[in-house]
């Protein structure tokens, strides 16, 4: 099977910092992926590299969606949003200051096309096309459990509540692949039982998930495999059991001081 | 023509960078572009004329008393106005420092009047008008060189400051990191208000000197000076204090000269159209790097 | 479209148009002067400029210090091809539109990439190079001495075999000048409400986020800054037709800063409250400019009202005085106290 995303030889220096060196991994389009990795080790970088927020300095990301490959390293993060490449970020980014469904409508932004002209006129396409855009956010609200919670402001909803839009919104671009940043982070043994059952739910919907956790519990429930980085470096990869009880991998933990992993 | 045209591009070039050091280490210390910073470069022509004219003081005391009233006057702008929004967004904070420009200068025109004012007679030393030196046909008075030595000496001093000091290193963490300066125990709010007190004890003194030079003053004097000098410190790299220097008088000599021989009506303009494509084709400046504001918390 | 029916409308629907319809029928009162009408007709040219700067700072976040560069390029425009070739106003008004979006695409697609505070002074520089342009250029402006003589708009049916009628006195300006706010609110109104306003907005309250949504920053930030360039220079062309007279004076940056200075008062990216924003600080203004020379100062000072009040809303009430609606919500819940929602490009997070 052709991977959906291939990752090889991939280094980032930042100045005589090197955040990555030489990581190399591959996605296939039905998969769960998790990078895990003491803090520090370079797993926001990545997720930046190739979601073209960073430029990497070395090395190539490959997408592969319907048969196509595109190298996307150092393309613009709009064009790989476009591409169908979507994300989560670490510290919950939403717009603040708009409702629940227009963070969603805002990420079906990028699969419609109507500007100024419709806008003042409100053409029979424009209409056509913002109910399109409605009724699809409130299917990606329903799909995430916040069925009904529309009309919210983003920012007054409560954390969990709000990382869940981020995914909606995330999923409102249609990515083929999906790469969520600590989305447990903060959350209760229930909410993070249910995140768990949406991953899954997500999978199913055919698009591939590549995950940063520090819950392992998390991490070993839905992770088919698992990639571990260590000081910006390719450490081991696996299943989830072997990568747990790999002696390298406690060592790395245990040695940065967080005993969470052991 | 070329040299003298030279030699007043240098002085005012010097002033400018004087005004520009401010704005450059404000932006430094909280990246606000203090645009009420034009307005204590006024104030302190103002201050000087009235330590002058109601206390009867000499010009170097009045010119000592003012720049400690700028001082003053900067750290009082930072703790009433911009300090309640350190945490706010920075469109807040620029809107203020504009607010606050806008205030002061007519806060001026009510104390001072509208109309241009010259220093009083006899109050600038007699001396300073006479011809110091000349050379290749180029006169050099003594307020030239007075002007010219002063500054140099401030800004070897401030570059000392910034480099040697207990205090300039704390000035520097803190444009570094607040949080980390923070941590290591440095009073941040304590060390941005200390800025705001050097910039303006510096925008001051280049107050005095430019009022005493062309003999007049006037409310709105700040306005263009202040746009003129962030255009050096821009053109120097923002942030960069050794580039605000360089960029000003880079910028005073390019006016002169560009009056001079190419149109003296778009003498201001010289400024505008120099930041203007400076912030196009090379944001960070001569000496600066640029600032990635949105990138912070990745 | 559906029909608009009376009982349908909420209460604060019915408001509006109870407004609407006593500022439409204000003229036939008696006791309203030519002099009262003047400061309404400004009201109104105000309320097209604040509306139109508010796209800048209120949907996007990013500080425009310059947007009389564009009002002064729309009212030359609009003078000279008077002067010049007579151009029928209703001509000028879709020539000032597309002249001002011109300017706003040159200056903002090199300047936008940039970061919000060298953009803000970028644009202070282009008004400031405008005004330099308009006093030095004596062979097309006549420079200081302004340009005077400029025919007021006409009506002209003739080519029907009707009367032509030219506006004289106060009455068809002020008719005009609510046709070109009701137009102006109306397109604001669709933008706000569609694909376009939904990525100014996100753009306005998280860049980052906006990117990753696949929102091209530069192209939405670029056709803002057109659009309200082109509202600029239409409301430009309206007071050259009104006033008859311009002076490079009449640009300078204190405009700029009275426009601001409405849209913080009322509410940034608030279309109502940077309506009623326009309408506090033109009459604050006027009363200003009666009261001022009593106390023998200078009409100018009244700028210290308003910078004073710059900087006491950003300090206590941020969002203005009719915050957009989620914000309000959130004061009304407690969530917000001094933390300023909008506008938060840049911001601290």
């Amino acid at each position: 099977m052709t991977p959906i995303l291939e990752i090889s030889g991939l280094s980032k220096n930042f100045g005589g910092l090197k955040a990555l060196q030489n990581i190399s991994f591959r996605i296939n389009p039905d998969e769960i992926i998790g990078l895990i990795g003491p803090n520090g080790a370079g797993k926001t970088t990545l997720f930046n590299c190739v979601a073209g927020v960073e430029k990497p300095s070395l090395g190539k990301v490959t997408f592969t969606k319907d048969g196509q490959a595109t190298s996307i390293g150092g393309r613009k993060p709009e064009t790989v949003t476009l591409l169908g490449i979507a994300r989560t970020f670490q510290n919950i980014r939403l717009f603040d200051n708009l409702t629940v469904l227009d963070n969603v409508k805002i990420g079906r932004h990028c699969r419609y096309k109507s500007s100024i002209f419709g806008a003042v006129t409100r053409s029979r396409s424009q209409q056509a096309e913002e109910k399109a855009i409605a009724e699809t956010a409130e299917e990606f609200l329903a799909f995430v459990g916040l069925k009904g919670r529309g009309g919210e402001i983003a920012s007054s909803m409560p954390y969990g509540d709000q990382r869940r839009l981020e995914i909606a919104r995330a999923l409102a671009t249609e990515p083929r692949l999906l790469m969520l940043d600590e989305p447990a982070a903060g959350m209760n043994p229930m909410e993070s039982r249910e995140l768990m059952d949406l991953i899954e739910r997500i999978r199913k919907k055919g698009v591939a998930i590549l995950l940063i956790e520090h819950d392992m519990k998390v991490v070993m429930g839905v992770c088919d495999r698992v990639v571990v980085i260590n000081h910006g470096e390719w450490l081991t990869e696996g299943k989830p059991k072997d990568v747990q009880n790999d002696p390298k991998v406690i060592e790395a933990y245990l040695g940065s001081g967080a005993a969470n992993a052991a | 023509m070329f040299l003298q045209q030279l030699v007043n591009g240098l002085i005012i070039g010097g002033i400018y960078a004087m005004i520009a050091v401010g704005y450059t280490m404000i932006y430094g210390v909280i990246q606000l572009i203090n645009f009420a910073h034009g307005e204590i470069y006024m104030l302190g022509a103002f201050f000087a004329v009235t330590f002058i004219s109601f206390l009867g003081l000499p010009f170097f005391a009045a010119f000592l008393l003012s720049m400690i009233c700028c001082a003053i006057c900067g750290m009082f702008l930072d703790v009433l106005a911009y300090r309640p929004l350190r945490e706010s967004p920075r469109l807040a904070a620029l809107i203020t420092a504009i607010g606050m420009s806008i205030f002061l200068q007519n806060l001026a025109m009510i104390i001072w009047g509208s109309r241009q004012k010259p220093f009083p007679h006899g109050s600038v030393p007699a001396y300073f008008g006479q011809i110091a030196v000349t050379f290749g046909g180029v006169n050099l008075s003594w307020f030239h060189i007075f002007i010219f030595s002063f500054t140099l000496v401030m800004m070897l001093g401030l570059h000392l400051t910034i480099k040697k000091t207990r205090w300039g290193k704390a000035m520097r963490a803190v444009a570094q990191n607040q949080t980390m300066a923070a941590l290591v125990g440095i009073n941040v709010n304590r060390v941005i208000t200390y800025t705001f007190a050097l910039a303006g004890a510096l925008g001051g003194a280049a107050g005095i000197l430019v009022g005493a030079y062309y003999n007049s003053l006037y409310p709105t004097m700040g306005y263009v000076a202040g746009v003129k000098a962030f255009a050096a410190a821009v053109l120097g790299g923002i942030g960069s204090v050794p580039g605000a220097m360089v960029g000003g008088v880079i910028l005073g000599v390019a006016e002169a000269l560009g009056a001079g021989y190419l149109s003296s009506l778009y003498r201001d303009g010289i400024s505008y159209a120099v930041m203007i494509i400076v912030i196009i084709l090379i944001p960070a400046g001569l000496f600066g790097k640029l600032i990635k504001e949105t990138k912070k918390s990745m | 479209m559906g029909r608009l029916r009376i009982q349908q409308l909420s209460r604060g629907g019915k408001i509006r148009i109870g407004l609407l319809i006593l500022v439409l029928i204000l003229p036939l009162f008696p006791f309203i002067s030519d002099y009262a009408l003047h400061i309404a007709i400004l009201i109104f040219m105000y309320m097209i400029l604040a509306l139109g700067l508010n796209i800048v700072p209120g949907f996007n976040g990013l500080l425009d210090l310059g947007y009389v560069g564009f009002y002064g390029i729309g009212a030359y425009t609009s003078g000279l091809l008077t002067i010049h070739f007579g151009l029928s106003y209703w001509l000028i008004i879709p020539i000032a539109f597309l002249n001002g979006a011109l300017w706003g695409v040159l200056l903002g697609a090199p300047t936008l990439r940039l970061t919000g505070d060298y953009f803000a002074i970028v644009t202070f520089g282009f008004s400031e190079l405008v005004v330099l342009f308009l006093t030095n250029e004596i062979w097309l402006t006549r420079g200081p001495l302004g340009l005077p003589g400029i025919a007021p708009p006409s009506i002209d049916l003739s080519w029907l075999g009707g009367p032509k009628w030219e506006f004289a006195g106060e009455v068809p300006y002020y008719y005009l000048a609510i046709l070109m706010v009701l137009v102006t609110v109306f397109v604001m109104y669709r933008i706000q409400d569609s694909r376009l306003g939904r990525a100014w907005f996100a753009i306005r309250d998280d860049e980052i986020a906006a990117v990753s949504c696949g929102i091209n920053l530069l192209h939405y930030k670029v056709i803002a800054f057109a659009i309200s360039a082109a509202f600029g220079a239409v409301a430009g062309s309206f007071f050259a037709r009104w006033v008859t007279f311009l002076s490079p004076d009449m640009f300078k940056f204190w405009e700029s800063f009275l426009v601001l200075c409405m849209i913080v008062l009322g509410g940034m990216g608030n279309i109502w409250g940077v309506m009623v924003g326009a309408v506090v600080l033109v009459s604050l203004s006027e009363i200003l400019r009666e009261i001022l020379p009593l106390l023998g100062l200078p009409v100018e000072v009244r700028f210290l009202v308003f910078g004073l009040i710059m900087v006491i809303m950003m300090r206590f009430r941020p969002a203005g005085l009719m915050p957009i609606p989620a914000v309000a919500a959130k004061m009304k819940a407690g969530q917000v106290k001094r933390k300023p929602a909008v506008a938060t490009a840049g911001s601290k997070k």
